[in-house]
């Protein structure tokens, strides 16, 4: 059964939390730039070839998707964040307002409505670099506050005002991750029925265990195939798959996952429209993992059209999940 | 009374932009896809900041209807089908796509501070939204009552009904109807029966009575209002709706010149069957002399023969007159043919003096003015007699809630013009006087292109229209007019109608400057309506309203015509009998040929006129003392004969 969504939360907005910073400290410098820090801050993962264990035969080839197109996704999950500087402490310390929101957005009779969604705003400064009394105050304007001095990976002693920023961005968007994975187990906990969410589904473990949640990378700064397996990823043609390999990470829970192509990259790069999926790891062996991977690979096939332009990733981004996107810009 | 459910939720929400921003008198708002919003909806706003302590609402009609989706370029759509159309139809997502609306604003409440449409939430208006923001409110409360149901609003589940003032329909606030739309769909003439019938149900008491004179100007139109037409169940509903009885009208009297015979009714309502309140409308000199200039154009009418039309007028007319060039003759003329008489002894005597002029009116200008006035009795056939006699609508005891029909649409254009003229001036004067039977007289005139057009010469009609409209309002005359482009009807005229309807408008006619004031989406619906439907302005309107109203109660003109075909030329007798059969139904074709015997047409048809125009009580006995006496034929006495004088006894030769 579907469910309604909540009414929109008010927000302070990066203008209401300013004004408010203003008053608890007048002493401080204004930020005067509005422009989002993620699109400042690059991304420091670097890209890199990991083998991969295959489940579907012996070694990763290419794999004509059999039958046409089924349009079996019933839900689109996304998130975004955005983090502004509110405000400089003395000594350069960054006070970022960092915006995030996730949405399922269910698909009914071809049309998109909400299932479900969240917007936090939250504070974001290291605690240890301001004094104790600002941090009381910022406590005290019943904004949650995050320090971003301290992180699940240890604590951050960074005191240059660019690693700060950079800190509350990577604080910011672990926030998002797991507000995305608060609806995606949600829906996972509640629903039978497909649910496309954009990126991957191995970050939250009752997500990566659900057969009902498929998970869609664009972004490919990670590989998993090396050699000829890489090249012959590369050269999958339009509606071909990649034979099924395993994805495990120390931190994260293993999937399974095949590379898709989902429209004819003549004339393009070699990732155009290129696609890595991840589903539930479990019962994919054999003809199971066939199977799965060629239904999945059917369901996302269907989604081709209507394309996602004038955004510039229409070539992966299925429409679902830009209606995702339109929805919380709307938001956030 | 539970209300829809579209009335109580919300069914949109405003939106500004900087590109679109809201104005006092614009607003924008958007709904969901499956939303009863359309061209013409009223809709409310509420706002969510109160203003002086008090949330304002606002009330909008809708203007203009925008659809887009989040498509950039239809480009898009095409590259995500790769060029193959029957393939868009399958895509598993259908795009987001908007319904937005613009509305014009009919009301705030509170008026002041008038401000910007603040953001909210849209609902559809109910009965009570409808009156307000229509100011309906203000005549329909206890006290005014000024009302008058025009059509029936409808939008989602619900239909209100829309009232007029008659205050600003009937005078003195302001008065006049004028109609529009293109011809053939029956709009025009079932909108004003139906109005008609509205204003006979609902005028308000103190205001006094009244009633209505239409000239049919076309066709069998107007010529069966007395008789129950057609009507469907959703039209009856609407008439209980509006409280406005589904039944023809009760009291219709008409009038209609005769042929050029002098007796056959020039109408097509001549069948027997109606006959009972259709009379003759005929004019003598005296009638049509006092409108001398609607039949003669100002090439004719020079200043020395407007004098000699003066003088005649003054002196001549129903007046003894003698002049020594006459040979002190006394005359009193009162028919054409008196008239007619007096310039030819005029003329003779001229001649026989071998003089230039008389009075100080040139030979020339006597001829002239004499060819002219003799020449109406003949333009004028049928209604203008030779002989004088007069039968005319009921000047001074009109009857409360009547319409008076005046079937002109088979007469010649000079005859129409001659009895819109005469009609509406004695109308005019009557009102003025207090003293025609009813405190209101509704004049429809349809065909308002031709009469009073914008442009062309200036002829004592459009003249007359002008007039009527101008200040017609302040005496109780009030003109419906109707026609096919108004924006070829002069401007005053049109002006001047505190009330506008439109029917169907052709397109070209809706590209004219005049309806720069609709939006695009409105001139679109206009030039779509359906029969039935109308946009209605008024003065408490600040924006055009749309509105359905009932197919009227009266049977159509063309099946009337059917059902009651025009009755086929008679000889004289029959008509005669005719006539004086809706008098004494008693009376036979074998006792009028007996009564009339072999007198001449022109004695008869008088008697007959005497005889319809005093409706006698007893009619065989008056129209038999209208013929004069035949005196019984006596032999000649025979002349006697001479006697023969015998021959002399002494005639030698023996003769």
């Amino acid at each position: 059964m579907s469910a309604v969504a909540p009414p929109l939360s008010p927000s302070l907005g990066l203008h209401g939390v300013q004004r408010l910073l203003a008053g608890l400290f007048p002493e401080a410098d204004g930020a005067a730039s509005e422009t989002p820090l993620e699109l400042t801050t690059a991304d420091a993962r670097p890209a890199r070839l990991i083998s991969a264990t295959v489940i579907e035969g012996g070694e990763l080839r290419g794999i004509p998707v059999p039958g046409g197109p089924e349009a079996n996704f019933v839900a689109f999950l996304d998130g975004t964040q955005t983090s502004r500087v509110a405000q400089y402490q003395r000594g350069g310390v960054p006070i970022v307002l960092g915006m995030v929101a996730a949405v399922v957005r269910e698909r009914r009779d071809r049309r998109m409505f909400t299932w479900r969604h969240v917007a936090q705003e939250r504070l974001y400064a290291p605690k240890a670099q301001i004094a104790r009394s600002a941090w009381e105050r910022l406590v005290s304007t019943g904004l949650e506050v995050c320090d971003t001095a301290e992180d699940e990976d240890g604590p951050n002693s960074a005191e240059h005002p660019l690693a700060m920023r950079e800190a509350a961005v990577h604080r910011v968007q672990k926030d998002r991750e797991r507000a995305e994975h608060a609806l995606a187990i949600e829906w996972c906990g509640r629903e039978e029925r497909g649910l496309f969410v954009d990126g991957s589904i191995s970050g939250a473990d009752p997500v990566a265990r659900a057969p009902v949640a498929v998970g869609v990378v664009k972004t490919h700064r990670t590989l998993y195939a090396s050699g000829d397996a890489l090249t012959r990823v590369l050269a999958l043609g339009q509606a071909e798959r990649s034979s099924v390999f395993l994805v495990t990470s120390p931190k994260r829970a293993p999937v399974a996952s095949w590379y898709l192509r989902i429209r004819d990259p003549r004339g393009h790069d070699p990732m155009w429209a290129l696609l890595r999926v991840e589903v539930s790891a479990g019962g994919m062996e054999g003809r199971e993992a066939t199977r799965r991977a060629d239904e999945v690979s059917r369901w996302i096939l269907a989604e081709v059209a209507p394309v996602s332009l004038p955004d510039g990733r229409w070539d992966k981004m299925v429409y679902g999940v830009r209606d995702c996107e339109e929805f919380l810009r709307a938001i956030v | 009374m539970t209300q829809p459910l579209e009335i109580t939720h919300p069914l949109g929400r405003v939106v500004a932009t900087e590109r679109k921003p809201n104005t006092p008198h614009e607003f924008h708002f958007w709904t969901a896809l499956d939303s009863p919003v359309g061209i013409g909806t009223i809709v409310r706003v509420e706002g969510a900041q109160p203003v002086g302590g008090q949330i304002p609402e606002i009330y909008g009609i809708v203007v203009e209807g925008f659809s887009y989706t989040d498509l950039q370029t239809p480009l898009h759509d095409m590259l995500g089908h790769d060029g193959t159309p029957d393939g868009a139809s399958l895509s598993a997502t259908q795009r987001a796509e908007i319904r937005l609306y613009t509305a014009a604003v009919l009301r705030q409440v509170p008026e002041e501070p008038l401000q910007p449409v603040p953001m909210g939430a849209v609902y559809l208006a109910g009965d009570q939204d409808v009156a307000v923001a229509l100011r309906m409110d203000g005549y329909l409360k206890e006290g005014a009552n000024t009302g008058i149901p025009i059509g029936v609003y409808r939008a989602g589940a619900s239909d209100s009904v829309i009232y007029v003032d008659a205050d600003f329909l009937i005078g003195p606030e302001a008065a006049h109807l004028n109609i529009t739309g293109v011809s053939g769909l029956a709009t025009k003439t079932s909108a004003i029966e139906w109005i008609l019938s509205s204003i006979f149900a609902h005028f308000p008491a103190q205001k006094g009575s009244v009633a209505a004179v239409c000239f049919n100007v076309k066709g069998p139109d107007l010529c069966f209002l007395d008789q129950p037409g057609t009507i469907e169940d959703a039209d009856r509903a609407l008439y209980e709706k509006c409280g406005v009885p589904a039944t023809p009208f009760e009291h219709v009297k008409y009038f209609a010149p005769y042929k050029s015979d002098g007796f056959s009714l020039n109408t097509l309502r001549s069948n027997e069957a109606l006959s009972h309140n259709v009379s003759s409308l005929t004019w003598g000199l005296r009638e049509v002399l006092q409108y001398a200039e609607v039949l003669l154009n100002k090439d004719d009418v020079d200043a020395k023969a407007d004098a000699l039309i003066d003088f005649i007028r003054e002196r001549i007319v129903d007046r003894e007159f003698s002049d020594p060039i006459l040979g002190n003759r006394r005359y009193l003329v009162r028919s054409f043919a008196d008239l007619e008489a007096w310039f030819r002894d005029v003329l003779s005597a001229l001649e026989g003096k071998n003089s230039d002029g008389w009075r100080s009116h040139h030979i020339a200008t006597i001829r002239k003015v004499r060819n002219r006035l003799t020449n109406i009795s003949t333009r004028c056939a049928g209604l203008v007699t030779d002989d004088g006699a007069v039968s005319d609508l009921p000047f001074g005891s009109f009857e409360d809630r009547t319409v008076y029909v005046i079937d002109v649409a088979s007469l010649e254009e000079d005859a129409q013009d001659l009895i819109f003229a005469r009609v509406v001036t004695k109308l005019r004067e009557h009102l003025e006087k207090r003293d025609l039977g009813v405190n209101h007289v509704v004049v429809f005139v349809d065909e308002l292109n031709k009469y009073a057009p914008h442009d062309g010469q200036d002829t004592y009609v459009r003249k007359m229209l002008l007039d009527l409209a101008e200040r017609g309002r302040y005496l109780g005359l009030v003109l419906f007019s109707a026609q096919q482009f108004r924006s070829q009807v002069h401007r005053r005229v049109v002006g001047n109608s505190g009330t506008a309807v439109y029917g169907r408008m052709d397109s070209d006619e809706l590209a004219t400057p005049g309806y720069a004031v609709l939006s695009p989406a409105v001139k679109i619906k206009l030039a779509t309506l359906d029969k039935g439907q109308l946009m209605v302005r008024h003065p408490h309107f600040t924006q055009p309203i749309f509105v359905r109203f009932p197919r009227p109660a009266v049977m159509r003109g063309r099946d009337g015509a059917e059902q009651f075909p025009q009755a086929s030329d008679v000889d004289l007798d029959t008509a005669v009998l005719r006539s004086l059969r809706s008098l004494d139904p008693s009376i036979t074709l074998g006792w009028v040929r007996e009564a009339v015997g072999i007198r001449d047409d022109e004695e008869i048809v008088r008697a007959r006129n005497a005889t319809v125009r005093e409706r006698p009580a007893d009619v065989r006995k008056f129209f038999l003392a209208q013929l004069r006496p035949v005196v019984a034929s006596q032999a000649a006495p025979r002349p006697q004969a001479a006697t023969i004088r015998s021959a002399p006894a002494d005639d030698p030769y023996g003769f």
